[in-house]
């Protein structure tokens, strides 16, 4: 019990650290939600930055849009359905869960499930394989060394 | 497993022949052209109610029933400039035509500098002002100069995000014609 | 007259290359020793052509000389001189060109320091493999990348750079660094397909190989990070990293290399996990021609995508024939590789490494499928989608999350086995470190899951680190009761690849507590002023002091003066500003940063002065930025270190040559088992 006491008691710890953090702590500011969304929706006349982060007019555009949507009540999803409704599914810039955007979200932890199986199976076989049964050579060596003396 | 190697290696070159055909498929994309395809071609075109420099309002009631010419721009905007003979020579051929309207909405600029501009480029056609990016939003524009061909029935035949010239107009007007 | 001296030094380099493979083939067939020795002399030849082509590219960029259409397209008679001379490579053909400068130069220094084995097999296909890379890009050089193409009118002025790459002097170093790391991967690769071609899968090539595997890494590292530098001072969009696919392209050899770089070691203590590591080193060799195809192919939108080009069906190919070459060998071969050792508990730092490699595969699959994957929605659904940021970050948290849980706890692992006391034991004082960093985050107001486990599986690791250190001191001071300074620079010497390794270690865990605190932390808002007028953002004060008008051949520059201010303190003036170029449509904002220790202050001219004189101004207030950088310099330092020759012991007697280990080969215990692998 010694030996698990302080580990016990870091498990403690953290585990309190955690319980703060992940405690829901009830709605997001309209600003945290806003900021949230133009994280997510992509700058259209960029390469691939964000609303939140391009500079360009049409995104400062979109971010004036979005606090007045958010503050004239309209839900997440709804806000960011107006925007595929008019850009197109490519305005999104982590795709959807659905349909063939499925697969970029799943075949990471298909890839990484398959290789730790394959780890994990690589180090059960090699841990299974006492030799239990002698072989030629080694009752040959056990002659020779009765032999010897 | 007796060959674990061959199996991962034929899996891997499975992956990798699947990735080659994507990749060689894709091979001489222009990728700012496929980014600026406009998602509203074939659909009806969206409601806008702006002001109208010369004074009252500008709303798309106003061009039903007309091939529609409706291009974003605003009067510090390079390629804009670039874009304006064009815009000139074309609104010169087709100003008499009964079924054809062309509207300029203007998008982050001031009204001060609008005007003066109109005034010194002699802008025949009308000006909607959209400075809180309504319209431009609705029409999902990706910046400037950006024009749509409304046909008649109210739907977008044709989008372009950059610079117009001659040819490129006329055929957005015989679009906009030909959707009805 | 230069661009034939040009094409005819290209016509050379690949002229050696193929004489060379010829030679080597013929020398190996028929076991003549002349035959290899010329063979490897063509190396020489190809470094010299190399380098007299660049030569001649150089001489014509200095004298602007506009007749080759690359010099036109890249230079203009204004073009300050740093920028005429790193308008090598400002442009695809020049960048083909760099590449085959730096591959000269590899294997030329792979022909010399093997030289005195030259009739070794191994050697003699690592040398012809490296000699057909070359070749390749000498070929490109040759057909649709030519370099010294020229006009059939010569235009008075050049057109001059992209605006985007003569503003800032990171020009100079970052596609040069880059360009290091990625060709030196070329080294490993060459001996690779060496050690498969020939069967021998012993750890000769990879103890051979393995310094110019860690250059190659270290000058990759190095280039990402002035790369992430230049996204952050120069393209002004506040941050550094956006997940870009030509990013991504340098990122991907970087993580199968990390991998690599790790999985070596247990290669070489335990014998182990051959055939994964010569698919690694592979892999990371194809992921760098995979990256320039993605950069120069017009493939997929990005901000890298300066120029179209007509090279991304020949890049494509030439990755084809790499891959299933290599996948091939390893098909044929791989199962012969079986290593006798096996790992023995799974609390071992073989396991350790293992999920290490495990890890930072499924990142390289995770960045790889990213980026591609709107190719792959487009084929399938017919429209594109697009995977960016949330995408990227919300993969790839938990993997770094793990990595840093791994950096933690395996330099506490020993080799083999051990019992679950010993480890916890070696681990406590560490943990508890980590523990208690992470509720003290809490308290102090941070709130993001993984903000907290970052910064205590960082402090975790930190700990873990100073232990390392902690004990080799100790370890001396008991034995040789020298003191703490000198032990610390003896413990060091006598095992630079630990400590070096630990250094970077810690360079790792600044970067990615800054990574956490600037996903959680920081201000952007934009303010519009007046001249005089003020603003606070995050207890900074702003004020618009003044603008200016700058106008030149080759552009013309508005900045604005702003004094920047906290509390009353001042911290200077700092001067955003927006270029127009004559021959670009839209202006080009220049940030200006205030960096400090805890903050940096990032301002950029979101609008000039308009009709009232006012300005509309963005700010930024970015945490901890300065301390990526120096993350990266530790990384960097420690990479050096790890380079570094072992101090011998002087106190033990001098062997005679003929028992000693040679000055490369690494002497620490190692199972007793064949050097070469008796094909069964």
């Amino acid at each position: 019990m010694r030996r698990w006491g302080p580990w016990i008691a870091l498990g403690v710890v953290v585990a309190v650290a955690l319980a703060v953090v992940l405690w829901p702590n009830g709605e997001q500011s309209p600003a945290a939600r806003a900021h949230e969304l133009e994280t997510q929706l992509k700058c259209p006349e960029c390469q691939g930055l964000s609303v939140a982060d391009s500079q360009a007019p049409t995104s400062r555009a979109i971010r004036t849009d979005i606090k007045r949507r958010v503050a004239a009540g309209q839900s997440d999803e709804e806000i960011r359905q107006s925007y595929i409704d008019r850009y197109g599914d490519s305005i999104l810039l982590a795709p959807e869960d659905s349909g063939v955007s499925l697969l970029v979200w799943i075949l990471p932890v298909v890839v990484l499930a398959l290789g730790a199986t394959g780890i994990v199976f690589a180090l059960r076989r090699n841990r299974e394989e006492p030799h239990l049964h002698p072989t030629d050579a080694d009752e040959r060596l056990v002659e020779r060394s009765r032999a010897d003396g | 497993m007796k060959h674990p190697a061959r199996v991962v290696a034929l899996a891997v070159a499975l992956v990798v022949v699947v990735l080659g055909v994507v990749l060689a498929l894709n091979v001489g994309n222009d990728p700012e052209q496929d980014a600026k395809q406009s998602h509203l071609v074939g659909k009806a075109a969206p409601d806008f109610d702006l002001p109208n420099l010369a004074g009252g309002r500008v709303k798309l009631a106003d061009v039903a029933g007309k091939a529609t010419i409706v291009n974003f721009w605003n009067s510090w905007c390079i390629p804009c400039q670039q874009e304006a003979p064009a815009l000139q020579q074309f609104f010169a051929a087709h100003k008499d035509d009964s079924d054809f309207v062309m509207v300029g909405i203007v998008r982050d600029d001031t009204t001060g500098d609008v005007r003066a501009y109109v005034k010194k480029n002699q802008v025949g056609w009308t000006i909607a002002l959209d400075p809180e990016n309504v319209a431009a939003l609705d029409f999902a524009t990706r910046g400037q100069p950006e024009t749509y061909a409304i046909s008649p029935g109210g739907l977008v035949a044709a989008a372009k995000y950059g610079p117009m010239s001659s040819t490129e107009l006329e055929s957005f007007l015989a679009a906009a014609r030909a959707s009805g | 007259m230069k661009a034939a001296l040009g094409y005819a030094a290209v016509a050379f380099g690949a002229g050696a290359s193929v004489v060379g493979i010829t030679a080597l083939l013929a020398g190996l067939q028929l076991r003549d020793a002349f035959l290899l020795r010329f063979g490897r002399r063509c190396v020489f030849v190809v470094l010299l052509a190399a380098v007299a082509a660049a030569g001649v590219m150089e001489w014509a960029l200095l004298t602007h000389d506009f007749s080759l259409r690359y010099v036109a397209e890249n230079n203009a008679t204004g073009t300050p001189l740093l920028y005429t001379i790193t308008g090598l490579w400002a442009a695809l053909e020049g960048s083909i060109l760099l590449w085959a400068v730096i591959l000269g130069g590899y294997l030329t220094f792979v022909v010399l320091k093997f030289r005195r084995r030259a009739s070794d097999p191994l050697v003699a296909i690592a040398t012809i493999t490296g000699l057909v890379v070359a070749l390749f890009f000498f070929a490109l050089m040759l057909g649709p990348a030519n370099p010294f193409r020229e006009l059939a009118t010569v235009p008075v002025d050049g057109r001059g750079p992209n605006p985007l790459l003569q503003n800032h002097v990171l020009m100079a170093f970052h596609p040069p660094i880059l360009y290091l790391g990625y060709v030196g991967f070329t080294v490993p690769f060459m001996f690779g397909i060496a050690a498969l071609v020939t069967g021998r899968f012993g750890e000769g090539w990879l103890a051979d190989t393995r310094r110019a595997t860690l250059v190659a890494w270290g000058f990759l590292t190095v280039g990402i990070i002035l790369g992430a530098w230049w996204s952050y001072e120069v393209l002004g969009w506040g941050g550094f990293w956006a997940w870009d696919p030509v990013e991504n392209a340098s990122l991907l050899p970087w993580l199968t290399g990390t991998a690599f770089i790790h999985s070596v070691i247990v290669q070489e203590r335990r014998g182990m996990l051959r055939v994964w590591n010569l698919s690694l080193v592979i892999a990371t060799f194809c992921l760098t021609i995979l990256g320039t195809f993605l950069t120069r192919s017009g493939v997929i939108d990005s901000v890298h995508a300066f120029t179209q080009s007509d090279i991304g069906p020949w890049l494509l190919a030439f990755l084809g024939v790499v891959a299933a070459t290599g996948i091939g060998l390893v098909a044929w071969r791989g199962d012969q590789l079986r290593a006798p050792g096996r790992i023995d508990s799974a609390v071992s730092r073989e396991s350790a490494f293992l999920a290490n490699n495990l890890l930072f595969a499924g990142l390289a699959f995770v960045v790889l499928l990213g980026t591609v994957f709107p190719l792959i929605a487009e084929a399938l659904r017919g429209s594109r989608l697009s995977v960016g940021e949330p995408y990227f970050d919300r993969m790839a948290t938990p993997i770094g999350l793990a990595l840093l849980f791994l950096m933690a706890a395996a330099p506490a692992l020993p080799w083999r086995a051990t019992s679950g006391e010993v480890v916890r034991n070696r681990l406590l004082v560490p943990a508890w470190i980590g523990g208690l960093t992470m509720l003290g985050a809490v308290v102090l107001g941070a709130r993001g899951l993984a903000e907290i486990l970052a910064y205590g599986l960082g402090a975790f690791a930190t700990a873990g680190i100073v232990r390392q250190f902690a004990l080799g001191i100790r370890g001396r001071r008991r034995a040789l009761g020298e003191s703490r300074a000198v032990a610390l620079g003896r413990a060091t010497r006598s095992n630079p690849r630990l400590y070096g390794g630990l250094v970077v270690h810690f360079g790792v865990v600044l970067i990615a507590v800054v990574l956490a605190a600037s996903s959680a932390y920081g201000a952007n808002r934009d303010v519009k002023l007046a001249r005089g007028q003020s603003a606070t953002v995050s207890g900074y004060t702003l004020t618009y002091l003044r603008s200016h008008t700058e106008r030149s051949d080759q552009k013309t520059t508005v900045s604005a003066d702003i004094k920047v201010e906290r509390g009353d303190r001042l911290l200077g003036t700092y001067s955003p500003a927006i270029s127009t170029y004559p021959n670009s449509t839209e202006g080009i904002g220049t940030p200006s940063v205030h960096t400090g220790v805890a903050d940096d202050v990032y301002l950029t001219l979101v609008s000039s002065p308009n009709s009232q004189q006012r300005i509309t101004l963005g700010v930024r207030i970015n945490p901890m930025i300065v301390w990526l950088w120096i993350g990266g310099g530790f990384m960097a330092l420690g990479t050096v270190l790890a380079l570094a020759p072992r101090l011998r012991h002087r106190s033990r007697p001098l062997r005679t040559s003929a028992v000693a280990p040679g000055p490369d080969h690494d002497p620490e215990p190692r199972d007793p088992e064949p050097r070469e692998e008796v094909s069964v």
